[in-house]
């Protein structure tokens, strides 16, 4: 293995990072995996602000998951309240986060980890030999970002949730405009599936916990405890399990409960809650013949993939189902309290908590990312796993070391653009 | 003569124009705006043969050092890294086109500026150099910008029509009127009139007014037009029942740095503790 490569500009993740690598007599003496995006201060920002203000503001956190800030954000300010929303709020706010998680893991997928596993640099160098495969991707991305528009006004932070209720409901009719697109999804899906099961992905276990929200009756979405197959706690007592860490080199925090790295992600809630799939997804699941549970990070993407299929189902199921009623969005009455919001996002579980004054004014915010947790997971991944390449060829412990952070679909964004390698 | 028959005059000569050299990039941002070029499912793959997309790290590994025609990017000022990359890349570059709110206005970000320091310092920590931070500001602070698509999202089909715009030179023409234009085509109720803090009346549009469709006001996310009339703005906002630190607070959320002059019209200090 080389002892001293220095490499810039390691792509295809959403955000910048830095990773640093030392080798020394086959061993690793140094591995630091840092964000290195400029600090945006989030959760200051919305000091000050009323507390209907907070989605818009903190939803420009993340592009590809800005319907997830906006609900988690909202569903913490009715927290917060001590608001209850009415089922077809809470149906369509679902539906709009599978909208989402469809969009993001055909994007994550295709455009930034399969072009490593076919030998391109980039799914559009792919175009020619690939474009049915493209095409599939696609058109699984226009199905979400449908969803989407229709549901919330708008594909990228979307404008008509709000605390209360929603500014503009759709009809039914639009439902089923979304039904029916969903449905020619399906078949894209399944391709999906089949594609990245066919893919070979490296023999590897992480040592780690998988964490997800767990629901009694569902694939859980908006509601349920964070769990592993080992503790179970609600939403409320997070701060006694997790806690944030800076490090001086990086923008974004580290994030470990009781001190432990854990993970969270498709694969987590594969692990948590597969028995709780759609019957489609199922068939999938069986047929990708992964054991679970896995902690394989690499059947990330397998595990996004079979989850294409289940939140298509899913969200069909809710357009069928949903009557639409016309439902004026309510006002909370205003208290001074504390109210946490935590739902599973594309990259995992996703956290907003707001502290609100007598006068609806918020004094105090706290925001944790799906990728602020799987940031120490990932870097003592790849601190695991290096010596297993390490006697390959640099090129080929660089491809690896990429895939293995690509495979959590890391949103350095969300915590930090560019991923450097420096090597020494 | 045989060669003369095939040898055509110079001027008659019709040599294929080279593609424009494009590159995509993105500092310190929510690659929202990367995603807008993307999401475009139905015409994204034919849109690229129009150009030659030389770099576009987001979704490409190789994306060489090199000469551009047009670079458009995403994301705001906030620390050193962002401001070698964007000096760096206007160096290499004929036009740079700001790619969203952020690149434009600063967007949520540069409210930063705005808000007290207590209310972010708790969040300050110790940083390596090379990760310091900048006052957070729109691309324009620090370099020469040529073209401006603004919005938080940028409107899609906006990118869309830029690209096939330059890739057949013709001159790209931003949209100048308020967003009040397209909502009333829109046949949308005025959200002013039932007493929500619309800024559509001092926003550019070309967005075809796709919050106030979705019944929620305008943030302002476009940034002002030239001829706002800011103080009946203020006016009517205060008329409503909203607060000097309410109307202040929606004005420079998106666009703060490009409205400078609003400190005339408050006597309050910005976000007085709460």
């Amino acid at each position: 293995m080389p002892k001293t490569i220095t490499l810039n500009h390691i792509t295809k993740i959403e955000g910048h990072a830095k990773l640093e690598i030392g080798v020394e007599r086959g061993g690793i003496t140094k591995c630091q995996l840092s964000a290195v995006e400029g600090s945006r201060y989030f959760e200051g920002l919305v000091r000050g602000r009323k507390f209907f203000e907070a989605h818009e503001i903190t939803s420009r956190i993340c592009g590809i998951c800005s319907c997830a800030h906006v609900i988690a954000a909202i569903s913490a300010v009715e927290d917060a309240l001590n608001y209850k929303p009415s089922e077809q709020t809470l149906q369509l706010r679902k539906l709009l986060t599978l909208g989402e998680r469809i969009r993001s893991h055909a994007t994550h997928l295709y455009f930034l980890a399969l072009p490593d596993y076919l030998g391109y640099e980039s799914a559009l160098a792919m175009a020619s030999k690939y474009r049915p495969q493209l095409q599939n991707a696609l058109n699984l991305m226009k199905t979400g970002n449908l969803a989407i528009k229709i549901i919330g006004g708008r594909d990228l932070h979307p404008v008509s949730a709000t605390v209360g209720g929603w500014l503009k409901l759709p009809k039914k009719s639009d439902l089923l405009i979304i039904g029916k697109q969903l449905e020619s999804a399906k078949a894209d899906a399944i391709k999906t599936c089949k594609l990245f099961f066919s893919l070979k992905y490296p023999e590897f276990q992480s040592r780690t916990e998988c964490f997800s929200l767990i629901d009694k009756n569902s694939y859980a979405v908006l509601e349920g405890e964070f769990s592993s197959e080992k503790i179970s706690f609600r939403k409320s007592q997070y701060k006694e399990f997790i806690n944030e860490y800076h490090e001086p080199r990086s923008t974004a925090n580290f994030v470990v409960k009781s001190d432990h790295r854990y993970m969270v992600g498709a694969l987590s809630r594969l692990n948590n809650s597969h028995r709780k799939l759609s019957k489609n997804a199922k068939k999938m699941l069986k047929l990708s013949k992964i054991r679970l549970p896995s902690k394989n990070p690499y059947l990330n993407n397998v595990a996004q993939a079979i989850e294409i299929v289940h939140c298509i189902d899913e969200a069909i199921r809710i357009c069928e189902n949903l009557n639409i009623r016309s439902e004026a969005v309510e006002k909370p009455k205003l208290k001074a309290g504390n109210g946490v919001g935590a739902i599973e996002v594309p990259r995992g579980t996703l956290w907003h908590d707001y502290t609100i004054n007598d006068n609806g004014v918020i004094t105090n915010a706290n925001i944790i990312t799906p990728t602020a947790q799987n940031l120490l997971n990932i870097q003592e991944d790849i601190r695991d796993f290096v010596p297993s390449v390490a006697s390959k060829r640099k090129e080929k412990i660089v491809l690896e070391v990429e895939k293995l952070i690509r495979s959590y679909d890391p949103c350095f964004s969300c915590s930090a653009h560019f991923l450097e390698v420096k090597w020494s | 003569m045989l060669t003369e028959k095939y040898s055509l005059p110079l001027e008659n000569k019709k040599m294929p124009k080279p593609k424009l050299k494009l590159g995509f990039y993105g500092i310190t941002g929510c690659a929202g705006c990367l995603l807008s070029v993307i999401f475009n499912e139905d015409e994204i793959l034919d849109l690229i043969q129009l150009v030659d997309l030389k770099a576009f790290p987001f979704i490409k590994e190789v994306n060489p050092d090199e000469q551009f025609d047009y670079v458009f990017m995403e994301g705001l000022v906030a620390d050193k890294g962002d401001l070698e990359e964007l000096e760096k890349l206007r160096q290499n570059t004929r036009y740079i086109v700001s790619l969203g709110a952020c690149a434009c206005t600063g967007c949520v970000p540069a409210y930063r500026q705005f808000t007290l320091k207590e209310n972010y310092e708790h969040l300050l920590y110790r940083k390596q150099k090379e990760v310091e931070d900048i006052q957070p500001t729109p691309i324009d602070a620090h370099v020469k910008v040529d073209y401006y698509i603004p919005g938080c999202p940028p409107d899609k089909r906006e990118i869309v029509t830029f690209i096939k715009n330059i890739a057949i030179g013709k001159e790209p023409k931003p949209y100048e009127n308020p967003v009040c234009v397209e909502c009333r085509k829109n046949g949308n109720q005025c959200l002013l009139d039932l007493g929500k803090p619309c800024l559509g009346p001092i926003t550019a549009g070309g967005c075809n007014s796709v919050c106030i469709n979705g019944n929620f006001e305008c943030w302002g996310c476009r940034g002002p037009t030239k001829d706002m009339n800011l103080p009946l703005m203020i006016k009517i906002l205060k008329e409503k029942g909203f607060d000097d630190k309410f109307i202040q607070d929606r004005m420079r959320t998106f666009a703060g740095l490009k409205l400078p002059m609003l400190e005339q019209f408050f006597n309050v200090k910005v976000n007085v503790k709460c």
